[in-house]
Order: structure tokens, then sequence, then C-alpha cells
């Protein structure tokens, strides 16, 4: 059965999403859409002066994808609060996977919430985004 | 000790309109991958009864961006210059938005962004600016709060 806000108790799991592999022509394309021109992102001489191997991916790319797991589980108009602490670099070529767990149900602000554990991972297990989200659950 | 301009703490940039285009909304949705068609098709959009199309979760970092470089091209400093940001050691460290309302294409909405202050983690390796920015639309009211910690690795 699929769970829905108005349904999910502590323990459920939202639908979980992949995104990648997070090519260079992505960045570039991320650093577009976003107006984020920061060149340690698309510009790898930059990179290399700045001590860095290689670039790396835009952080608020993989929040994107966390934005996507709830709003595509909930809809925006559910979504209070969403939140993320990044915890590891994104490299190039990385498939990330972003996953929600609900871990509360909670009153916020007189309404009936969802507190949701987000987490983005990277292939090897490696956490890349630590998040949070609150959701209108009626 | 650090390299950000701790003096700008409690500082506000000025107020910049800045206005929700269509294509450019389309552009960042699909490069995100989003697939409700409520943020890149019009028709769609209207269908499920909104106005136009509607931003993504993330876009208030994308309408803050914007509201930088408008402060850039109007000859003032935008909230990364303000603070002294080195763009080679600077990190995102922490990304929060309070929702209080869906932007659509074509609203313009205010943008005022304050520095909430700065702090040392890491015994001083982690240099840490704390930003506010408050999205509001001029009869709808505050739409978004977004609150970010920008990080410089210094170790």
């Amino acid at each position: 059965m699929t769970i829905t806000p108005q349904t999910a108790t502590v323990g459920d799991t939202l639908p979980p999403l992949t995104f990648g592999p997070i090519s260079r022509t992505t960045l570039a394309l991320y650093a577009g859409a976003s107006g984020d021109h920061n060149p340690i992102h698309i510009d790898i001489d930059f990179a290399r002066k700045a001590g860095m191997d290689d670039v790396f991916a835009h952080g608020m790319l993989s929040m994107a994808q966390l934005g996507r797991l709830v709003t595509n589980w909930a809809g925006q108009d559910k979504v209070t609060s969403l939140s993320t602490r990044f915890s590891a670099l994104t490299p190039v070529g990385a498939i990330i996977t972003c996953t929600g767990e609900v871990t509360e149900q909670l009153i916020h602000e007189g309404a009936p919430h969802l507190r949701v554990r987000l987490s983005a991972t990277l292939a090897d297990g490696t956490q890349t985004l630590k998040g949070e989200a609150l959701i209108r659950a009626a | 000790m650090g390299l950000f301009n701790r003096d700008t703490a409690g500082q506000t940039s000025p107020s910049t309109s800045v206005t929700l285009e269509r294509g450019a909304m389309t552009f960042f949705a699909e490069t995100i991958g989003e697939t409700n068609p409520i943020h890149f098709d019009l028709e769609a959009a209207r269908a499920a009864g909104h106005p136009d199309i509607m931003a993504t979760a993330t876009y208030a970092v994308v309408v803050g961006t914007m509201a930088g470089k408008d402060l850039t091209r109007r000859g003032k400093p935008d909230m990364l210059a303000l603070i002294g940001a080195d763009m080679r050691y600077l990190l995102h460290g922490t990304e929060q938005y309070s929702y209080h309302g869906p932007m659509f294409a074509g609203d313009t909405v205010d943008v005022e962004t304050e520095v909430t202050g700065f702090a040392d983690a890491k015994g001083g390796k982690l240099e840490i600016a704390t930003l506010t920015q408050r999205i509001t639309h001029p009869t709808r009211g505050l739409l978004v709060e977004a609150r970010r910690d920008l990080i410089h690795r210094l170790g």
C-alpha cells in the first residue's frame, strides 16, 4: 500500500529517488540554471589552484533532489520546511540516492505534521546530505 | 583570524526586486530532473489550479542569487562580497527553508538578506557565516525564509 502524508506513521519510508551520474555537463547546466557560477564547480583549473583534485558538484543540486523527494510525495503545499547539512562533497560521476523516513508525528503551529529525516548518499555509502522536512499531515 | 568581514554582522542588504521568469524556471526544473509538470508545463500548472508554473522547493536559492546579481549590476556589493567570501575556500554548510506560500512564474518578489552572524568551528579550521534571506510578495506577504551557513575551510 502506498503511504501518504495522511496515513504515514513513524518508521515509514518515502519512495526513494536516485539522480546521476552527475557529469561535468550537469554541473555546467546547473551553474547556468541556478546562477551559481562559483568556478570551483565548473573550472578544473580554478579547483586545482584552490587545492582540490577536481571540481565537485554543487551541494544545492543534491538538495534539489531532497526537494523533489518530499514534494513529489507530499506536494509543495504540504511542505512547511526543508533543511539540510552538507556533510561531504559530491564528486563528478556520482550517483546519489535520496531517502526519507518519518521519525515523528507532531503538532507544529497548531497543525499535525510529520518530521521526515532525509539523506543523500553516494554509491559507496558516504552520506553527503543530512536533511529534514516538516510535512503537513492533514 | 578568519577571512570573513565580521564587521558586517547585523547588516541587511538593500531590498531588491526579482521577477520570476517562466523560461528560467523551466530550465532549472529540467536541470534538476524535475518530473512534476506543474514546475515546467504551463498547461499542467493551470490544470492544477495554479496561475502559472510553480517554483521548485529549492528555487529560493536561485531567487537569492538573482537578487545578488541585481545588486552587483547596480554597483552595490552582493552578499558574498559584503561578507568577504573567498571563493577558493568557500563551502556550503547548511541550507534551511521555511515555506509560507508558493512562488509562481510572473511574480515580482522582494528579497532582503541579513548577515545573521559569524562563528568558528573545529578549532578555527572552519569559519562560518550565517545569512537569513526573506522573499516577500507585495500582496501575498512572506513566501520563503531561507537561512544558510557558508563556510571557509581554513585548515
